[in-house]
C-alpha cells in the first residue's frame, strides 16, 4: 500500500503558504524536534503540526490516512526501545524488565519519527508541486532537476492506481498472492511486479515523447511563472518561525530546552 | 516523404516500407489501417521521434518545406510539428491544466505575457478555460484528451499530427473534438493527420483518406474503407432472441436500486436485470458511470445504495481497458494456465482461436497490443463463465480482432452466459446487444430501439446508429 503522499488541492490554511515559506516552516519544526531534548517540547512539536493539519483544510483528512502506517512504525520503535533498554528504574515486568529509560529513549524516539514523518507529509500534501519546482529553479535549481521532481510527484498517484487496478484484476483471476512462504512472495512480488512495471515503463516512454515534443531542452533556461504573491499566512508563518527560533535559542542559552 | 523506411531492431519486417508521399499545406490527412501496418510509426517518424528517440534504422528523406527532417534536433521540431498521442492521460507532464498548456511556450522561452495569452487561447479553442486550475489527476477522459490537444496548439505548431485521438472519448466527445479540429484549421490553415480507425466523426473535416497495410501506403482518397466499415457493422448484426434451451432463472443478474459515486453520486437509483444469452450493452458520455457500473457488478465496488443479486456460484470474466494490466506470467501458455492446467492440444487449440498459434512460449509483453487484448480475452472466455464482463475491449483494435472479440461474445451468449459490454462503439452496440443502457444525465435502458428513440428525441444524435453511418 502506498500511502496518499501526493499533493492535495485547497485553499485555507498552509494551501495559502508559498514553498519558501512552507520549507522555512519544515525545517524549524525538524530543528525543534531534533534539537530539543525535552519531551515536552517534542510532543509540543507534535501538537503543533496537528494544529496546522487541521488548519489546512481539505487535507487533514488525507494526512491522517497517510500516517497510519507512521504511528504503527512509530509503536514498533518505542516497544523496540524498551526492550532493548534495561537501565534506569524498573517500572513493571512483562517476562523482561521495563525501566524508565527504555521508555523515556522510546517515546523520544517515537515522537521525533512522528514529527519528521507527520511535517514532511503534511508539507507534500499542501504544497502544489508546480509551485516548489518553480521556487527551486527560481532558487538557481536547473529546471531539469526541477521537473524531475514534478514527475516524481505525477507517478505516486498513477502507482497508487495500477497497483489497485493489478490487484483488482488478480483477485478476478482468483490468483492469491499469499505471503507465508518464499515461494508465494516470489509470486506475489512477481504478478504484481512486472504488470505495474509495464505499465510504469509505458508511461516513462510516453512523457519523454510528449516533453521532448514540447521543445524540453531546447534552451538552456525557460520562462517562469510569475511567483505566488505573499499572502498574510505567509507572513503568520515567518513571525511563528522567528519566535520559534529565538525561543528554542533563549532556551538553550539559560541552560534547558 | 520520398521513400521512407523504418525498421526495429530484431524486428524482420519493416514497420515502414518505401513510402512515399506530399502533403500539402493545410491540409487534412486521415490515415486508417489494421493494427500494426505502422500508422503510429509513420506518425512518430514524422514528429521525429523515431529515430531520435526510438532507436530504428531510417532510410529515405522526409522534408518539411525546403528543411531536411534528419538535420533538425527534436526539440527544434517541436515548435513546426506537433503530436497528441493516443493515451491522453500518459503523456500529461505537469499537475495543473494551466500549467500543462504553458509547458511548451514556456520551454521556447517566451515572455510571460505571451505563454499566458497562448494558454488563453488554446484553452478557450477547445473550451476547457473552466478547468484552467485543476489538478490534471482529476480530470475525465474527455477533459484530458482535449488537454492534449491545447498542449500541443499552445505550440502553435503548422503541423498537428493526432494518433488515435478518439480512441477515449465518447461519440459526442469525438464529434466535439473533430469540429473543433476543423475550425482551428479554418483559423490557423495548419496541416492535420489523423491515425483513427474511427471514421464517420472525421467527416465534418473532408480528409483526404489513406490507407495503410504492412507499412505500405495501399490507397489514397479511398472510398472502399468506408464500405468496409458499413459491411462489418451489418456483418455483426445477429438474431437478437434468446435461445430457449440456455434458459436458466437462476442465472439472472440484478441490479436493484443501486446507487453509487465517489465525490459525487455517478450511478442514481438504477434497476436492471441481464438474463442468461444476453448481451447488456452500456453506452453514454465519458465519466457517466459505465465503468464503475462493471466494477459493482465485479464486486469490486459497494453499492451506496440497494443491492446487486446473483447466484452464489456465478463465474465471472472480466476484460480490462488495457490488456498490460491483466497479464501476469512469463510466458503466454504460464499466463493461460493460471485459470487451470492445459494439455498440449487444448493449449494449440486455444491459441489457434484467438490466432496466436506459435506464441506459446512468448513473453506476453512483447506480443502487440491487439494480441495483448486477444491473450486476455481468451483467459476470461477459457473458464467458460457465466457473466462475462468487457471493458471498451473494442480500443485501438483493428477489424480482425474486432471480429474475433464479436465471435468470443457470440459464443458466450450461445452457451448460455450473460454478458455487459461498455462500448463507444455504438453501431457495434446496436448490431451486436440485446438491451442497451445509456448511462448520462439520466439512466435510459431498454430494446436498441427503444433507446435510440429516446436519445433521438432527446436530440443526442451523437449517441445514435445513423451518426455513424458512412454519407455517400
Amino acid at each position: 500500500m502506498i500511502p496518499a503522499m501526493d499533493y492535495h488541492q485547497g485553499s485555507r490554511g498552509l494551501h495559502r503558504v508559498g514553498p519558501g515559506s512552507g520549507l522555512l516552516l519544515l525545517a524549524c519544526l525538524l530543528y525543534a524536534v531534533l534539537g530539543a531534548s525535552s519531551l515536552v517540547v517534542k510532543a509540543a512539536v507534535l501538537v503543533v503540526v496537528f494544529g496546522l493539519a487541521a488548519w489546512s483544510e481539505g487535507s487533514a483528512w488525507a494526512w491522517c490516512k497517510s500516517l497510519r502506517f507512521v504511528v504503527l512504525f512509530a509503536t514498533l520503535l518505542f516497544l523496540a526501545q524498551i526492550l532493548a533498554i534495561r537501565d534506569g528504574l524498573v517500572l513493571f515486568r512483562i517476562g523482561i524488565p521495563v525501566t524508565t529509560s527504555g521508555v523515556l529513549s522510546g517515546a523520544h524516539m517515537a515522537l521525533r519519527f512522528l514529527v519528521v514523518l507527520s511535517s514532511s507529509f503534511l508539507f507534500v500534501l499542501t504544497t502544489d508541486p508546480d509551485d516548489l519546482a518553480s521556487a527551486f529553479i527560481r532558487w538557481g535549481i536547473p529546471y531539469r532537476y526541477g521537473f524531475t521532481l514534478i514527475l516524481a510527484l505525477r507517478f505516486v498517484p498513477f502507482f497508487r492506481k495500477e497497483l489497485r487496478t493489478v490487484r483488482e484484476a488478480q483477485r478476478l483471476r482468483g490468483i492469491q498472492t499469499s505471503v507465508r512462504s518464499i515461494k508465494g512472495i516470489r509470486r506475489a512480488i512477481g504478478y504484481t511486479f512486472i504488470p505495474v512495471l509495464v505499465s510504469g515503463l509505458i508511461r516513462v516512454d510516453t512523457i519523454a515523447m510528449s516533453m521532448k515534443g514540447r521543445a524540453f531542452g531546447l534552451h538552456r533556461r525557460r520562462t517562469l511563472p510569475a511567483p505566488r504573491a505573499l499572502t498574510i499566512e505567509d507572513g503568520l508563518i515567518w513571525l511563528c518561525c522567528v519566535l520559534l527560533l529565538a525561543g528554542m535559542l533563549l532556551a538553550r542559552r539559560l541552560g534547558g530546552s | 516523404m520520398r521513400e521512407l523506411s523504418v525498421q526495429f531492431p530484431g524486428r524482420e519486417q519493416r514497420a515502414l516500407d518505401h513510402l512515399s508521399a506530399t502533403i500539402q499545406s493545410g491540409q487534412t490527412i486521415a490515415i486508417t489501417g489494421p493494427s500494426g501496418c505502422g500508422k503510429t510509426t509513420l506518425l512518430r517518424t514524422l514528429a521525429g521521434f523515431i529515430p531520435q528517440l526510438i532507436h530504428a534504422e531510417v532510410d529515405g528523406e522526409i522534408r518539411i518545406g525546403d528543411q531536411h527532417l534528419s538535420t533538425i534536433d527534436l526539440a527544434q521540431l517541436s515548435p513546426s510539428i506537433g503530436l497528441v498521442q493516443q493515451d491522453p492521460d500518459a503523456q500529461v507532464c505537469t499537475l495543473r491544466v494551466r500549467s500543462e498548456v504553458a509547458f511548451g511556450p514556456e520551454n521556447l522561452c517566451l515572455p510571460p505575457q505571451e505563454v499566458q495569452s497562448r494558454v488563453t487561447q488554446a484553452l478557450n479553442a477547445l473550451g476547457i478555460a473552466h478547468l484552467a486550475e485543476r489538478d490534471t489527476t482529476t480530470l475525465s477522459g474527455g477533459e484530458k484528451q482535449r488537454l492534449a490537444v491545447a498542449s500541443i496548439l499552445a505550440m502553435q505548431p503548422s503541423v498537428i499530427l493526432l494518433d488515435e485521438p478518439t480512441a477515449h472519448l465518447d461519440p459526442e466527445g469525438a464529434r466535439d473534438l473533430f469540429d473543433l479540429l476543423g475550425q482551428l484549421q479554418q483559423a490557423t490553415a495548419c496541416t492535420l493527420i489523423i491515425v483513427e480507425h474511427r471514421l464517420p466523426p472525421l467527416r465534418s473535416l473532408n480528409p483526404h483518406l489513406w490507407v495503410m497495410d504492412t507499412g505500405r501506403l495501399v490507397e489514397r482518397n479511398a472510398s472502399r474503407v468506408h464500405e468496409d466499415i458499413a459491411h462489418m457493422a451489418r456483418q455483426v448484426a445477429v438474431d437478437r432472441s434468446f435461445p430457449s434451451h440456455c434458459r436458466s432463472p437462476q442465472g439472472t443478474l440484478q441490479v436493484d436500486h443501486v446507487s453509487f459515486g465517489y465525490q459525487e453520486a455517478l450511478i442514481k437509483d438504477l434497476s436492471l436485470t441481464v438474463e442468461p444469452s444476453m448481451i447488456l450493452g452500456v453506452i453514454g458520455p465519458n465519466g457517466g458511470g459505465k465503468t464503475t457500473l462493471l466494477r459493482l457488478i465485479a464486486g469490486l465496488e459497494d453499492p451506496d445504495e440497494g443491492t446487486i443479486v446473483h447466484s452464489e456460484d456465478m463465474t465471472l470474466g472480466m476484460v480490462f481497458q488495457h490488456p498490460h494490466q491483466q497479464i501476469f506470467e512469463r510466458t503466454v501458455r504460464r499466463d493461460l494456465e493460471i485459470d487451470g492446467a492445459l494439455d498440449e492440444s487444448q493449449l494449440a487449440t486455444a491459441l489457434a482461436s484467438a490466432r496466436l498459434s506459435g506464441l506459446a512460449d512468448a513473453p506476453p509483453q512483447s506480443l502487440s497490443l491487439g494480441e495483448q487484448r486477444r491473450l486476455t480475452v481468451l483467459a476470461a472466455v477459457r473458464g467458460a463463465p457465466d457473466l462475462l464482463l468487457l471493458d471498451e475491449p473494442f480500443i485501438g483494435q483493428d477489424r480482425d480482432n474486432v471480429t474475433w472479440i464479436v465471435e468470443q461474445i457470440r459464443q458466450a451468449r450461445d452457451r448460455g452466459a450473460m454478458s455487459c459490454l461498455v462500448t463507444h462503439d455504438i453501431p457495434m452496440a446496436n448490431a451486436l446487444c440485446d438491451r442497451l443502457l445509456y448511462l448520462g444525465d439520466q439512466a435510459i435502458l431498454g430494446t436498441p430501439d427503444d433507446v435510440f428513440n429516446q436519445l433521438r428525441e432527446q436530440g443526442n444524435s451523437a449517441f445514435t446508429p445513423e451518426f455513424w453511418e458512412i454519407a455517400e
